[in-house]
């Protein structure tokens, strides 16, 4: 009883303040979640537009895809780019990785028949300032720009200006630049193969 | 833990911009200091979310100084900045998205920031609430202001630029240079050399 006396006598301000921040934090986060999501879903769709010019607006097709990745599973939104006279222009969904630092959420985009990438845009990462965060910068990015959806290799040298499935990674950072390429391997073939067997493209 | 003398509130506020300046004269802060200033922007507002977690921080510790077991201080400490720290992440989240994604982890990293939990240790924990508060504010100004000015040193040099306005004549060529981590390094450097010989001077 004494020993339970004295671990309450010694820790009771630590718990109640535990408890009181926890129910501040708590306050904070749900008054200011619907800003932040729709923050996120405007940098979503922004990303998106930049990525698939031609598109007007965006459909999900796709919700919650599940893809495997080693002991996880991560799940992927799909989202169709439609022009105004209704046509699709392109596919895009959201896929991430381990980088160096943190996790690397990316927004990645087909051309319409899944052959093609399109580009990607950097939608989360933690990466180091000044190296590993230029896989933000275009040198490294517009490699992807007309990539096949082919299983991509990392280059630490090349032209970066040849399109085809080698990626010349950025110097200085090689983790973040190989985080990048298996973000696009994990997720870009799986992605097309569970598409085409929901039917939605062939 | 408890009140030795009430010290004077005029001294107490200025003492953060030039005689304890946290960054000048304490050299804390120095990840920051050297990581968000490449801009005037992104200074500003590490500066505002640093005055932001001090002054909150030092009034919760002020207020609990007199419950608070020497072993456990620490503790209490960084769990009291690490609220604080993350409620003004979240407000940096919500409304000022994109400067939210410019400063990217530094903004969690003020929990790690020697001059919060040193604010919170030297004076806080030792002092009343008017006191703690006016020490915050000093403080977090005078951080703000060492900020401010590195930043809109390197700016200038970098881009030719003020918070986006041309402040150069069209014939001045950036320093791409002071724009890059090696840029905060050597202004900061000039900058406290040029304090110290002050500070010899005036002593």
């Amino acid at each position: 009883m004494s020993k339970v006396k004295f671990f309450i006598e010694q820790s009771w301000l630590l718990i109640v303040a535990a408890l009181l921040f926890g129910v501040l934090l708590a306050g904070a986060q749900t008054g200011l979640n619907p800003r932040i999501k729709a923050n996120e879903e405007k940098k979503l769709s922004d990303s998106m537009k930049m990525l698939i010019t031609d598109a007007n607006h965006f459909e999900l097709v796709a919700e919650d895809v599940e893809i495997p990745t080693g002991k996880k599973v991560v799940l992927s939104d799909v989202y169709r780019g439609v022009t105004q006279s209704g046509d699709i222009a392109g596919y895009a969904f959201i896929a991430e990785g381990a980088g160096f630092a943190d996790k690397i959420r990316l927004v990645i985009a087909t051309d319409v028949g899944f052959t093609r990438y399109m580009g990607y845009k950097v939608m989360f990462s933690n990466e180091t300032p000044g190296f590993g965060d230029k896989v933000k910068n275009d040198f490294y990015s517009q490699q992807y720009v007309g990539a096949p959806i082919q299983r991509l290799e990392l280059a630490k040298a090349g032209d970066n200006l040849v399109i085809d499935q080698r990626i010349v990674a950025i110097s200085g950072a090689t983790v973040s630049s190989d985080a990048v390429i298996k973000i696009f391997n994990t997720f870009g073939r799986k992605i097309k193969s569970q598409l085409q067997a929901q039917g939605v493209i062939q | 833990m408890s009140d030795i003398s009430t010290p004077a509130l005029g001294p107490t506020f200025t003492a953060g911009f030039w005689k304890e300046n946290p960054v000048l004269r304490l050299l804390l802060g120095m990840c920051p200091t050297l990581a968000v200033t490449a801009a005037l922007k992104p200074a500003l507002t590490m500066g505002c979310c640093v005055i932001f977690v001090l002054t909150c921080s030092n009034i919760v510790v002020s207020l609990m100084r007199n419950l608070l077991k020497p072993h456990l201080r620490i503790l209490m400490f960084t769990l009291t900045i690490a609220t604080f720290v993350t409620i003004a992440d979240l407000i940096l989240k919500a409304f000022a998205a994109d400067m939210s994604a410019a400063l990217g982890p530094y903004v969690p990293l003020i929990i790690v920031n020697c001059i919060i939990i040193c604010r919170a240790e030297a004076c806080a924990s030792k002092n009343g609430l008017v006191v703690s508060v006016i020490d915050a504010l000093g403080m977090g100004l005078g951080f703000t202001m060492t900020l401010c000015v590195l930043a809109g040193i390197r700016e200038v040099l970098s881009t030719g630029k003020l918070m986006e306005v041309s402040v150069m004549p069209s014939a001045f060529v950036p320093w791409a240079a002071m724009g890059m981590p090696v840029g905060a390094f050597i202004t900061l450097g000039l900058m406290l050399g040029l304090v110290n010989i002050i500070a010899k001077k005036t002593s």
